[in-house]
């Protein structure tokens, strides 16, 4: 599994200037995956060229071995005429149901279910779009902040807890924590402003999973890497 | 308890009486101009029965053009949503045709169909037709982003749950604009039977009006003042009932 951009320029319709130049990166392999950087710097653009929501940009984007990509983000909504268990129910596989209340109980949203969406926390909402997600058919997921508003514990369990239960999946995680990122994901792609070159720099992250060893030093290493490469 | 849009029309009407008999008797008028206190008390309690009869069916009429624009307006606004060429196009048309005052082309319809129910029907329909249709198509075109998403990205937006997703985030507004197309519905008909219509409120406006004879007047507006304000308030009750239960959690 891998994905690669190759010379990626674009620019939105009637701007000025380029959101991206000559943009390439590449990651591969299942696991976790961030794309880091500071606020307006066009991860969710690129997100979204990623998904395919975007198109007319030049250069290429090339996968292998993924068939399916979806991108989710923290805005999102569930429809409000039936409660959050009903719209699990209606849009996971019949297979899937014990899956469901694994992430439902994993996620911390047991006693939330039996509502509607829009009584829930906001932390409660972006854990409830990710369950119905992660219930679907995919190769690749971007998560744009879809842990916003959820406590760092809360936070942790549920990334090990995804990376436990789907590891020939790829997720690209994208997050402002650059703690989150530096110790979760593997590969970490640092998006810079259009002005500095290169445009994105890949670093390594700590590829932390249930029951293995942590090291405090090596993640410190990381994170330094990481802002001083934004 | 008297519901707010009854209490209301009830207010206005006796201070529109009330102004009326106060330029009466300040001017000095007879009561051939405007007639008095007991001439109007006295033809409430003659017409009272034949005008409510009037207004019902002049109601009915008008729930029925009312119901039949709301279809309409349904109907071409899930169509005019499709593409953007073809939202654009009808929604360009509605405010030209709605620019046109429908009562001017009532004559037409008159002599082309005749003085009967499908005139009132057809006239009532298109008052209250366009305005529908523009919120309509505004809300069946304008995608709910936020919610749409999961079930485009995972294949599942059919045309039939897009159409509920949006109908869904606007009940508010629908309802807003469905109970206020009904006062329109309602004068679209009595303005038609008033033009040339054998039957209804409108008609025995018209008739009032030949004798010059404004305590029939007085009887006829306020039974159909009552009326409409029983109508919005059934569709205001429908409407909010709809709502919560859709939003009950």
């Amino acid at each position: 599994m891998a994905l690669e951009a190759r010379h990626v320029s674009y620019r939105y319709p009637n701007a000025t200037g380029e959101v991206f130049s000559e943009l390439s990166f590449r990651i591969s392999g299942p696991g976790f995956h961030a794309l880091f950087g500071p606020s307006g710097v066009g991860k969710t653009t690129l997100a979204k060229m990623l998904a395919g929501a975007i198109k007319g940009f030049e250069g290429e984007i090339a996968s292998n071995g993924i068939q399916r990509v979806l991108y989710t983000y923290n805005l999102e909504r569930l429809p409000g005429w039936s409660n959050v268990r009903a719209h699990f129910e209606a849009v996971a596989p019949a297979a899937d149901r014990r899956r469901m209340d694994e992430l439902i109980e994993t996620f911390d949203i047991a006693d939330q279910v039996g509502s509607r969406f829009h009584r829930l926390s906001l932390g409660q909402q972006n854990r409830a779009n990710l369950i119905r997600y992660l219930l679907q058919e995919f190769d690749l997921l971007i998560m744009d902040e879809s842990l916003a508003n959820v406590d760092e514990l809360t936070r942790e369990k549920i990334i090990l807890k995804i990376k436990a239960i789907f590891p020939e999946r790829g997720f690209l995680y994208i997050s402002h924590n650059v703690a989150e990122v530096a110790k979760f994901c593997r590969e970490v792609l640092v998006l810079r402003g259009p002005v500095k070159t290169p445009q994105v720099i890949s670093l390594q992250g700590r590829d932390h999973r249930e029951g293995s060893e942590f090291n405090h030093r090596l993640l410190e290493r990381a994170m330094l890497e990481i802002v001083n490469a934004a | 308890m008297l519901h707010r849009r009854i209490y209301q029309f009830l207010i206005i009407y006796g201070l529109g009486l009330g102004l009326l008999l106060v330029l009466k008797y300040s001017l000095n008028l007879s009561d051939y101009v405007i007639p008095g206190p007991d001439e109007i008390g006295r033809t409430g309690r003659t017409y009272a029965g034949p005008y409510f009869l009037a207004v019902l069916n002049t109601l009915g009429v008008a729930i029925l053009g009312h119901i039949l624009s709301i279809c309409l307006a349904t109907i071409v606004a899930v169509i005019g949503r499709l593409t953007a060429w073809i939202g654009s196009f009808i929604r360009t048309a509605a405010f030209n045709i709605q620019a046109y005052p429908i009562v001017a082309v009532a004559p037409i319809i008159f002599i082309l169909l005749g003085d009967g129910l499908p005139s009132r029907l057809l006239i009532a329909a298109m008052i209250c037709y366009f305005p529908l249709l523009l919120s309509f198509i505004g809300v069946f075109s304008e995608p709910v982003r936020e919610i749409e998403h999961f079930y485009e990205s995972t294949g599942r937006l059919t045309w039939r749950l897009q159409i509920k997703i949006r109908a869904f985030e606007n009940i508010q507004k629908l309802t807003t604009v469905i109970v206020g197309s009904a006062t329109m519905a309602m004068v679209g008909t009595i303005v038609a039977e008033f033009i040339a219509a054998t039957a209804g409120i409108g008609y025995s406006i018209r008739i009032a009006l030949y004798q010059s004879d404004l305590a029939k007047i007085l009887v006829a507006l306020f039974l159909i003042g009552v009326g409409t304000s029983l109508y919005l308030v059934s569709l205001e009750w429908i409407g909010n009932a709809l709502q919560s239960r859709l939003k009950r959690a």
